[in-house]
């Protein structure tokens, strides 16, 4: 039967892949932008377990709040993109430098 | 079987495919391919919510991520001419990096969870179905009426993002013929065209050239 | 043992067959009657060769299709191009699980059926994205996009129209939505009336949706060649084709059983005879009655197809955004009104 610490590890499980996933991508935008939203999912399933097993609706409407919000920063992060990518013609983290001091 | 049983091995299949598809996002090399993956990781997830009985958030998930926002992700990769090589480099290097800290933090994070104690923690009922209510019911009365300010500021913060995202990308180029749809909408034939009353005319007889005389003879 | 294995496995399968089966079949009249109804509206004759009436003109055609050869294009994504056609047609076919075809008559009785059904037809769009992608051709990428832009915008609006009708209803499942337009006022008591020019905006979406004419823009084929799939040819053009009617008889459906009454009778609550059961259906309702019904939208894309010239595509983003969605937003707040102060009778006894 599925216990509370199923739902907890595949989280963790879930975010460390993200965060390797900061780390070894570290020059392309897109996959950094994706990275965040696995992270954010990983959060999503932790909140989700414990509304379940505890019983409490709080949990599950965080959720849905965690969702509005990371819809409408993808939204902007990938309309700063095209922007970025309509100036400079690359997103390579690396060479947006302009603004080095 | 045991339905318990048969729930356990979903919550595992479903659990290696999510898993799989999130190594896939962040080692492929082609980014349309890593896009797809991160929807299989969802899919996969949205199903595991299924299995704790968290149904409006799975499809919610499926509706907004799968459907709307990974299919904005795949517009701008597949629009954007991206160059592969240039921003994977540096990747090999980064990689021992990466897992190392990554294992680091799963080992410190299942440490300090206590999976042994958590682990006795057993699905239980429904928490909705012991309210009389459906998922979705039971988090409508939560969110309209205790949580009914989060829920008009996340309306607001959507205005917002959308606003922002238009505004942003919106660019007028010069030197194009533009057609306004709105002005061709509202066109008046008034302010087009004069329509000029006169009286009909009649054709003066005389100025018909004459008819060739055929030159059969009737029978 | 064998016990559980008919209940929990082969019962189930069984009854998808049932719904499948004869989806494909209507699939395959569908095409011929589109042939035939627009031959005649055009004066010609249609399909008359093949059987009698030329009736077995689309089985031929199938078994033309799954013949020919499936031509893959140079540098394209070979995983991805053939698997693009599948991921149409599974969320075509998945959706039918929860429509109810009458009383009890439904594959999956679930509370949150319409979120199932607004999920299933969001994730069509990905097919058809990945077959402009995959295919690496031009047209095929520009009908993707054009077509994904284009179900995007349109997804919002009819989602908006379906929120009237759970304002009314107040319930996800749609043999509820069917429950609650029962009465005894005929057809008045169907959610048409109190929705009227949200029906319409439905319906219009619908089309949109399913893009066919006159929003065929993704495969216009006087403007780029035949959209997403032009490179496709043989059983993955067939697979496209049928996911397309299948959404198409969908959508028919779903318009009838959100704003028509489902399998309600328009003559309810007007006869109360008794008679034999083979009579009794017309005014108490049963499954012929939507499928009388959803015939009749169905025909009317067959018709929109045969009338109208093709939208430009601006002004089909301009009217998704600009006319539908504020429209949809404000009966929103009208249906809210009306289930406020009770303007509408919600089912027999409320």
């Amino acid at each position: 039967m599925i216990t509370l610490a199923h739902f907890i590890v595949l989280g963790a499980v879930l975010f460390c892949i993200a965060v390797a996933g900061v780390f070894i991508n570290r020059k392309n935008v897109i996959v950094l932008l994706m990275a965040i939203e696995l992270m954010l999912l990983a959060v999503n399933i932790n909140f989700v377990a414990f509304s379940r097993f505890l019983g409490d609706v709080q949990g599950q409407v965080f959720v849905f709040f965690i969702l509005t919000v990371a819809a409408a920063e993808s939204a902007i992060g990938l309309a700063i993109l095209t922007l970025l990518f309509r100036n400079r013609s690359t997103i390579n983290v690396a060479e947006i430098d302009s603004m080095k001091g | 079987m045991n339905p318990q049983l048969i729930q356990l091995i979903m919550f595992y299949a479903f659990g290696a495919v999510a898993v799989g598809a999130a190594l896939a996002v962040i080692t492929l090399r082609n980014s349309v391919h890593a896009v797809l993956s991160l929807v299989l990781t969802f899919f996969s997830v949205a199903c595991i919510w299924l299995l704790a009985e968290a149904e409006f958030l799975a499809i919610a998930l499926i509706v907004v991520y799968v459907g709307a926002v990974m299919v904005l992700f795949l517009f701008v990769v597949m629009m954007l001419d991206i160059k592969m090589e240039q921003v994977r480099e540096g990747f090999a290097r980064y990689l021992p990096v990466g897992i190392i800290v990554a294992l680091v933090m799963l080992a410190e994070m299942i440490g300090m969870i206590g999976v042994r104690a958590m682990g006795l923690h057993v699905m239980g009922e429904d928490p909705a179905a012991a309210a009389g209510l459906s998922n979705t019911a039971w988090l409508g009365h939560a969110l309209y009426t205790q949580f009914l300010l989060p829920f008009e500021i996340a309306a607001i913060i959507l205005t917002v993002g959308i606003v922002a995202a238009v505004a942003l990308t919106l660019r007028h180029r010069g030197g194009v013929r533009h057609q306004s749809a709105a002005e061709q909408v509202a066109v008046d034939p008034r302010t087009r065209m004069r329509i000029v009353k006169m009286a009909s005319e009649t054709m003066p007889t005389e100025t018909v050239p004459p008819v060739a005389p055929s030159q059969e003879t009737s029978p | 043992m064998f016990d559980q294995f008919w209940t929990h496995l082969l019962l189930p399968v069984l009854y998808i067959l049932a719904i499948v089966v004869p989806l494909i079949l209507a699939v395959a009249m569908f095409v011929y009657w589109e042939r035939k109804v627009i031959g005649w509206m055009h004066v010609r004759m249609g399909p008359n060769k093949i059987g009698p009436l030329g009736m077995l003109q689309a089985f031929a055609d199938v078994v033309k299709l799954l013949i020919k050869e499936v031509i893959l294009p140079t540098n394209s994504s070979k995983f991805l191009y053939y698997l693009a056609p599948m991921l149409a047609l599974v969320p075509a076919f998945a959706a039918w699980a929860v429509v109810p075809f009458g009383e009890k008559m439904v594959l999956a009785n679930v509370n949150a059926g319409v979120l199932y059904l607004l999920a299933m037809t969001s994730l069509g769009v990905y097919g058809i994205i990945l077959a402009g992608w995959a295919s690496n051709s031009r047209y095929a990428l520009l009908g993707a996009m054009r077509s994904a832009a284009q179900v995007i915008s349109y997804e919002l609006a009819m989602g908006m129209s379906v929120v009237c009708v759970l304002v009314l209803t107040g319930s996800l499942n749609l043999t509820d939505i069917v429950h609650a337009q029962a009465g005894n006022k005929g057809f008045f008591d169907w959610y048409w009336l109190p929705l009227l020019p949200v029906f319409i905006i439905y319906f219009i979406s619908g089309v949109a949706e399913t893009n066919r004419a006159p929003f065929d823009v993704a495969e216009g084929e006087s403007e780029i060649v035949a959209g997403f799939h032009v490179e496709y040819s043989g059983s993955a053009f067939a697979i496209f084709f049928l996911a397309e009617y299948a959404s198409m008889i969908l959508v028919s459906f779903l318009a009838a059983i959100f704003f028509m009454g489902g399998w309600l009778s328009p003559l309810q609550g007007w006869i109360t005879a008794d008679a034999p059961r083979w009579i009794n259906w017309i005014w108490t309702g049963g499954f012929i009655w939507l499928f009388i019904k959803a015939f009749l939208f169905s025909f009317l894309f067959l018709w929109f197809r045969a009338s109208f010239p093709r939208y430009r595509y601006d002004q089909i983003m301009r009217l998704g955004w600009k006319v539908f969605i504020p429209i949809t937003i404000v009966w929103v707040f009208v249906a809210g009104l009306m289930k406020y102060y009770g303007w509408v009778t919600i089912g027999t006894g409320a």
